[in-house]
């Protein structure tokens, strides 16, 4: 994946006008395992929506093998994310009304994965991630760090190419980040997902194998 | 795609129970009301429309030409013999009746007043139309010697006459001359037709007769159709036979009923518009709350790639499923009140006077016909595609990104 050029302003030309990013160059390889890193609005959040096409640049250009994502129509990017990109929210965002089993089996089941194949990946990540006996329970039965774990599940189920993970760790005490950051780090090297996280959490630095650090919306750092 | 729309519809639902189940009695209870209110309002002009055809008019009625406009006795049908002979042999015609009515004055001690006296026969008046189930007060009778009377209610009230009181009817008989004849009421007729109620005085065809001194003669000869669809045949063969003769079906006699009926037919779209809007309303400010609700859900939903399509379905999927389930009760809680009212019917003691004045028994009761549920079904599909179309514009307007940073929230 590579970021060329790309800048964001929110509410341009007016007076509340803030330039959150400023003039990015990124590359990231297959397999990666990056986490942006910086203070609170240094614009770590908003580089990664953009690269998740949450958000959109005021400049620049994101390429994704090729292909340029910076040009696809919402729906089009609603759609590659759908079949390439898997997110991990703060907040946990699991869909209330379904089991953990639903939840994570839900982006397979929007990509019409046959019910054998939903059911053994489920089985099969509910184990690395240690949430086998809470698969038929509901979100809201389960703890935080359950949630998380969940979270996790759904964002690796369908083997995206690149998953996308916005302050995973920080609603977790720190036996639960740790733990959670094992499990992502085992899955990044046993799929060869590229992971990308925003975080200025320690655990999540410490299992990090490339940090970028930005600062007022600039790279200062890429170690 | 549509199959997770429909489960998470359905598990929203069920999350939701006490909303959705508000709703589809909501639903429900207006369809039942809707459904109640159209077979009460068809079975009042549906009783106006029988009793007229029972007591008077029967689907087709014979007269003289230009009887209707002038009610003399000089325009009456005459070739009775023949015209009975040929109703005899149709087997199209179930009943006839005929009647020779007087237009003069009613005169009790008390009071005076104009009436129309009219010659019949009781026992072709039951075969022709249950006659007999008219009376509310007396025998269903003439009497042994023909000298009695069955009196309208409302004219038996305003000559202050009660069962047995002694009515004295002037009126020109067919010579010119003036007679009078005299009578006691034997019985008194309710029948919910004004004309009837509050005008007519029935004797024997043959003291009619003998009264008016004219024999073979009648004003009006009703006939009782079989086949609903026929009568339009019917009319035309009769009126090929007797050109002389205004053959005239029971629409043509009773334009106001048909103006009745189609004015039903408003007051029934009226309350219609109204309730559905009223459920309408209703489902819309559930459906738009439970988006507003879970604003949130939706935005994860989205950024994690869920097409905006399938999110449409959920949401009109779970207003379709409130429907129809608060259709197939209103419908059947309906269907249920439908059949005890067309049944039982339900009693309006209260309004009595004022339904009367309209031709209308105290006890109103229920028509029920197929379309009424079609109809509700059509309105109930109709009203919740309404009340989904702005919430799903305010769903489409969410960026994800807005609502998981809190935004919007």
């Amino acid at each position: 994946m590579k970021l060329i050029h790309i800048s964001k302003t929110f509410f341009p030309g007016s007076s509340k006008e803030v330039k959150a990013l400023t003039d990015i160059n990124l590359t990231f390889e297959k397999g990666e395992f990056t986490t942006l890193s910086g203070e609170s609005g240094s614009g770590k959040t908003t580089l990664l929506n953009i690269i998740g096409g949450l958000e959109r640049p005021t400049e620049g250009k994101i390429f994704f093998d090729g292909l340029e994502l910076t040009a696809l129509s919402d729906e089009q990017m609603a759609d590659f994310r759908l079949h390439h990109m898997g997110f991990i929210f703060q907040a946990y965002n699991l869909i209330s009304v379904l089991t953990v089993r639903e939840n994570i089996g839900f982006i397979m089941k929007l990509l019409d994965y046959r019910e054998d194949e939903i059911n053994n990946r489920i089985n099969e990540l509910a184990s690395v991630l240690q949430i086998e006996n809470i698969l038929d329970n509901l979100p809201g039965q389960i703890s935080g760090g359950q949630q998380q774990r969940v979270a996790v599940a759904r964002a690796v189920a369908s083997k995206p190419k690149l998953i996308l993970a916005d302050e995973p760790t920080a609603n977790l005490d720190s036996k639960n980040s740790q733990r959670l950051m094992e499990m992502l780090r085992a899955l990044n090297e046993k799929e060869q997902v590229t992971v990308i996280f925003a975080s200025h959490d320690k655990y999540v630095l410490a299992e990090s194998k490339r940090t970028i650090v930005l600062d007022d919306g600039a790279v200062i750092e890429d170690r | 795609m549509y199959k997770i729309a429909g489960q998470l519809a359905w598990k929203s639902l069920m999350r939701r129970k006490t909303r959705t189940w508000m709703v589809i009695t909501m639903i429900a209870m207006s369809l039942s009301g809707l459904l109640l209110l159209q077979g009460i309002y068809d079975g009042m002009v549906s009783h106006m429309i029988n009793t007229a055809i029972r007591s008077d008019s029967g689907e087709i009625s014979l007269y003289a030409s230009k009887y209707r406009l002038e009610k003399n006795l000089d325009y009456r049908i005459g070739n009775l013999e023949d015209i009975k002979k040929y109703l005899d042999k149709q087997n199209m015609i179930d009943a006839y009746v005929i009647r020779l009515a007087q237009e003069g004055l009613a005169a009790t001690a008390h009071k005076s007043l104009g009436a129309i006296l009219k010659g019949i026969s009781l026992e072709d008046e039951r075969r022709f139309g249950n006659f007999d189930t008219f009376l509310s007060q007396g025998e269903y009778s003439f009497g042994d010697k023909d000298r009695e009377a069955l009196v309208g209610f409302k004219l038996a009230e305003k000559l202050k006459a009660t069962l047995g009181s002694r009515l004295i009817f002037t009126a020109q008989d067919a010579n010119g001359e003036i007679n009078a004849i005299a009578f006691r009421i034997k019985g008194i007729v309710k029948t919910g037709g004004l004309a009837i109620d509050e005008g007519s005085i029935f004797i024997s065809m043959e003291k009619m007769a003998e009264f008016l001194s004219l024999s073979g003669a009648a004003t009006q000869i009703a006939l009782r159709i079989k086949n609903e669809s026929k009568i339009k045949n019917v009319q035309n063969a009769l009126q090929r036979e007797f050109e002389s003769i205004d053959v005239l079906r029971w629409d043509e006699l009773y334009p106001l009923l048909i103006q009745m009926r189609e004015m039903m037919d408003v007051f029934n779209m009226v309350s219609y518009m109204i309730v559905f809007t009223i459920a309408a309303l209703g489902i819309f400010g559930v459906i738009l709350v439970s988006i507003l609700e879970r604003v949130r859900e939706f935005s994860i939903m989205l950024a994690i790639g869920t097409p905006y399509q399938n999110i449409r379905h959920q949401i009109v999927t779970e207003a379709f499923i409130m429907s129809l389930f608060g259709y197939v009760l209103g419908a059947f809680s309906g269907g249920i009140l439908l059949l005890y009212t067309a049944s039982s019917g339900i009693d309006f003691r209260y309004f009595e006077a004022g339904l009367e004045s309209f031709g209308l028994n105290a006890v109103l009761y229920a028509d029920i016909r197929g379309y009424y549920f079609l109809q509700a079904f059509g309105a109930v599909f109709f009203a919740t595609l309404l009340s989904v179309l702005w919430p799903l514009r305010v769903l489409k307007k969410i960026k994800p990104i807005e609502a998981i940073q809190g935004k919007m929230l």
